[in-house]
């Protein structure tokens, strides 16, 4: 009996303990990233040159959703979460995670995040409110379902009046080919492939960039690392913004780019021209009053969880 | 309160229990050796404790017991964690909690990149050896930069000032930290905070967004210090985070280090110009050599004894505050176990075990909540009942063919705009249930709607299953046909068809009913089987002799004989459609319960993911109980004989 209670009180304590032990301060910084969505600091990660600027090892996860990267940032596995998706973030926040958004990676258009409608169905922008009733797929909590809400307010069709089916983009788009669903809103450059195989866009780029719907993927970063590494948060950001000055001015490395996001370069060129990275001075810009500030308006995200002071100007 | 009660209860059930259970034990001794099955029956006392220990480690885990107790207590935590918030930049430069002063882990560092470089320009074949004395020359002045932060001739009059500013500042705040009334609150401060506090609400509240049904996550622990022992950290954490800022912006910069380090980047530049396109690598080197030199710039390098004054000072208010703290630090430690709450910007929360481990209260709120038929989850109840005609049911079972073939044809409006029924049309009016009949409740709901995949998917498997088990194991035929096919798909996860599903079979129940049909049909297939080729010879037999047919044989001996087989093949099953059900319909999905866990996740709402746990926790028991009984009814011999 007597071993019994100190086995149950020794590992009450055990557990205790074990949430401080995993969030020891580390000598290197562990930086979140997508495959198959590049940018040009990814050459920098492929070149080492973070490690360089940064005087510390970076080690990068690529990871498959935002909100994945979000439980890695509060589980201690994960200290700068580089290009998540701004719905998953603002979810993040809404819960009270304890993380800032710092940069913004890249504004991008329609282009990588879509709704698509098949032919069959005979929905285009014109007769939008006949998807009322139907069945549409959408990946919930991700930039897509802000895409589709967005894109419904533009077509004037009533989100709750439809029969919205949870599928991530590989499975809508695979739904929308065998006519489960009539429109499926997707990501990622195969799944849209497969979809408009189908089907036509709800609505164009260029539609999509008037109504000002446009996607925007940022750097976030635990609240813990932003304030004992202010330093190398501020290194981290100016890197990435020389990189994608570089880019601009059409010197970056195609190869290391695409060997680093793995993928194709004629893919990856058509991926990158629907992103538009932008100067520090745009960034602070879109932060304070532009179009990040309003997306988070929009969402009703709470205050206090932008911070513009890392950025270089 | 309620907590309270229940975690008393529990801790007085438990010890009632185990010291019933021993006093058993003791009693027991004299009349059942071990290795008696008697020993094992009963022990309803045991039960009680094992399903008291799981609510009290649910209970201490999740910071119910805390909150239970200590209602006050996460408002008043929250104000200390603004203060280690606020302290957290300040201590990092000094050994309180790490076993360095932040400079000389930079300077540590800096060096050993310097000493990287230089090795890896020394031996670099693509530079000359004009350009290496050149690159090392930069080093070597890099290098010098640090003395002239370090050493303490050097410092400036202005920022020793400024330090020692700092300093008395939080001197300061330490002696005013100590008194009673510290912040010296005005009234009018107080009406503002009071009526702060009178908006914030409680530890965990949920509201529901009228309207949408929507359950949003919100302010999980309140943010405004409600007690005066709070006001004080919240107080003190303001000041700091002041001091904080300040100590960020002063930058140790002497005359001589700011004309060196501009020397130092002005070659450099001037370097890189005077360089041809196909020099890059030097250029890279000379920028690579620039930046540690901007780090070292950045950083917040003193001398090793300039600081000393204010990391006494920290350590001192550092201390202070553990001391005021007094009960509040035993409360954290022991309630608020793997993690405490953390202050992050203008908000408060939960990071731990309480985080992603919600409340049994909260739960319970949140599933009374969403158990109501209009909030329900995304505009679907979990559980409820819709009047639906009779008529629809007929229309669904009739196939509308049957008008087709009748003879005659379908009735066409006349000119005067009238459409007259005929025969054919009423009876299609019939088939497509387009009539009105009585009313009939039918349950439905995301439970109904998981409930219902499972027992669609076991029952196809039992019907098909279990015929061809029995076949397969009383013909040559039949097993040698399909034996290669069924061991050939039977040891494939289910899981593995998954993919598969959505462009073969749809959206739509078909494709999960499917998944969960493959599912059962393997485990009723091999269970029948055994049952019936396990049937003993002799009863057969005995059968045969007594003059039965080989139908009777099949149904009076090797079909009851197979029968335990069977129902075990069928518990299995359905416990491995409960387990197969969630990912099926995590796979697309507007229903179910796997559904709403997979959305949950997206949201973050773990007190909505625990509640399908729960659930589905309990319909497996449902499931599991009824076949219990079931066996219990239909095979009262097994394990008799």
């Amino acid at each position: 009996m007597k071993k019994l209670i100190s086995f149950i009180l020794g590992s009450i304590f055990a557990l205790n303990l074990s949430i401080t032990a995993a969030n020891a301060a580390a000598n290197e910084v562990r930086v979140a990233y997508f495959l198959e969505w590049p940018s040009p600091n990814l050459e920098d990660m492929q070149k080492k040159n973070f490690a360089k600027a940064l005087g510390v090892p970076v080690k990068w996860t690529n990871f498959t959703n935002g909100g994945a990267m979000t439980d890695a940032m509060l589980a201690g596995d994960i200290d700068i979460s580089y290009s998540q998706g701004l719905v998953p973030f603002i979810n993040a926040v809404k819960s009270n995670a304890p993380i800032k958004l710092v940069d913004i990676a890249m504004e991008y258009g329609m282009g990588g995040t879509t709704c698509v409608t098949s032919n069959a169905s005979g929905i285009t922008k014109a007769n939008g409110s006949e998807l009322e009733g139907k069945k549409v797929a959408v990946p919930l909590g991700t930039m897509a379902e802000y895409v589709f809400d967005e894109s419904m307010k533009v077509i004037g069709a009533d989100r709750s009046k439809m029969d919205i089916i949870q599928m991530d983009p590989e499975e809508g788009a695979a739904a929308l080919v065998s006519g489960d669903v009539v429109m499926a809103c997707l990501f990622g450059g195969n799944s849209i492939k497969a979809a408009v195989a189908v089907g036509s866009r709800l609505l164009t780029v260029q539609e999509a960039r008037d109504a000002g719907i446009l996607g925007i993927d940022i750097t976030s970063v635990t609240d813990k690392f932003m304030k004992e590494n202010p330093g190398m948060l501020r290194t981290f950001i100016e890197v990435t913004h020389e990189a994608n000055d570089r880019y601009r001015s059409g010197k970056s490395d195609m190869n290391a780019m695409s060997k680093a996001s793995e993928m194709k370069v004629a893919d990856m060129k058509e991926t990158l021209s629907g992103f538009k990275f932008l100067t520090p001075e745009e960034t602070k810009q879109s932060m304070e009053s532009g179009n990040l500030d309003g997306f988070l308006k929009g969402m009703g995200t709470p205050g206090g969880a932008v911070d513009t002071s890392f950025l270089p100007l | 309160m309620l907590t309270q009660i229940i975690t008393i209860l529990i801790f007085v059930s438990i010890i009632g229990c185990i010291m019933y259970g021993r006093r058993l034990i003791q009693t027991e001794k004299v009349d059942a050796v071990f290795g008696n099955p008697e020993r094992a029956k009963g022990g309803t006392h045991w039960v009680i404790v094992g399903s008291a220990a799981i609510l009290l480690v649910w209970l201490y885990y999740s910071w119910d017991i805390a909150k239970g107790f200590y209602p006050k207590s996460a408002n008043e935590l929250c104000q200390v964690a603004k203060i280690n918030e606020s302290l957290l930049g300040l201590k990092y430069q000094f050994p309180i909690e790490e076993r360095e002063f932040k400079s000389t882990s930079i300077i540590k560092i800096e060096n050993k990149n310097l000493q990287k470089i230089t090795a890896e320009i020394q031996n670099s074949k693509d530079l000359s050896n004009e350009q290496k004395t050149i690159l090392v020359g930069y080093i070597n002045k890099t290098k010098k930069l640090i003395p002239l932060l370090t050493n303490e001739d050097l410092i400036e009059m202005d920022t020793k000032i400024k330090i020692s500013e700092m300093t008395n500042e939080i001197k300061e705040l330490s002696s005013n930290f100590k008194k009673e009334d510290y912040p010296f609150e005005t009234e009018v401060e107080k009406s503002e905070r009071l009526k702060a506090i009178s908006e914030q609400g409680n530890w965990g509240i949920i509201t529901v967004r009228s309207g949408t049904g929507t359950i949003e996550n919100t302010i999980e622990v309140p943010f405004v210090a409600e007690t005066s022992k709070g006001l004080k950290f919240q107080a003190a954490a303001e000041e700091l985070k002041k001091i904080n800022d300040k100590f960020f912006k002063l930058r140790n910069h002497n005359p001589q280090f700011k004309s060196s380090i501009k020397g130092l980047k002005d070659e450099v530049k001037a370097y890189r110009k005077s360089l041809d396109d196909n020099e890059e690598i030097a250029s890279d080197y000379a920028k690579n050599i620039v930046k540690i030199a901007r780090r070292i710039e950045f950083a917040s390098i003193y001398p090793p004894n300039a600081l000393n004054e204010m990391q006494k000072a920290i350590i001192e208010f550092d201390d202070l505050q553990e001391n005021e703290q007094a009960g509040l630090r035993l409360i954290d430690i022991v309630l608020f176990p793997s993690g405490t709450i953390v202050a992050s910007g203008p908000s408060c929360s939960e990071q731990g075990s309480g985080r992603w481990l919600p409340k049994p209260s909260d739960t319970l709120n949140k599933f009374i909540l969403m158990s109501n038929p209009n909030v329900g989850y995304k505009n679907i109840p979990l559980l409820w009942i819709e009047m639906i005609d009779v008529s629809s049911i007929v229309g669904f079972i009739l196939p509308d063919w049957i008008a087709d073939i009748l003879p005659g044809e379908y009735p066409v409006h006349t000119s005067e705009g009238i459409v007259k029924e005929n025969f054919k049309g009423k009876v299609l009016k019939v088939v497509t249930g387009d009539f009105k009949l009585f009313k009939i409740p039918v349950p439905y709901g995301h439970i109904w709607d998981s409930f219902l995949r499972v027992f669609l998917g076991l029952v196809f498997g039992i019907i098909i299953g279990v015929p061809l088990g029995l076949f397969m194991g009383l013909n040559r035929f039949a097993k040698g046909f399909f034996d290669p096919l069924i061991e050939l798909y039977r040891p494939v996860p289910p899981l593995a068809w998954a993919p598969l599903i959505i462009s073969v079979l749809g959206i739509d129940n078909t494709g999960k009913v499917f998944l969960l049909f493959m599912v059962s049909l393997s485990i009723m297939i091999i269970s029948a089987r055994a049952g019936a080729s396990g049937t003993q010879l002799s009863k057969i037999h005995a059968a045969h002799s007594l003059g039965a047919s080989k139908r009777q044989i099949l149904r009076h001996v090797i079909f009851p004989n197979s029968l335990p087989e069977i129902l075990t093949g069928i518990r299995v099953a359905v416990g491995m459609c409960w387990g197969t059900l969630v990912a099926a319909e995590f796979l697309a999905g507007t229903t179910g319960i796997g559904f709403v866990e997979n959305v949950a996740k997206k949201y973050f709402q773990y007190e909505v993911i625990w509640i399908t746990i729960f659930i589905m926790g309990m319909l497996g028991l449902l499931f599991d109980i009824t076949l219990r009984k079931i066996i219990d009814k239909t095979i009262p011999w097994r394990g008799k004989g």
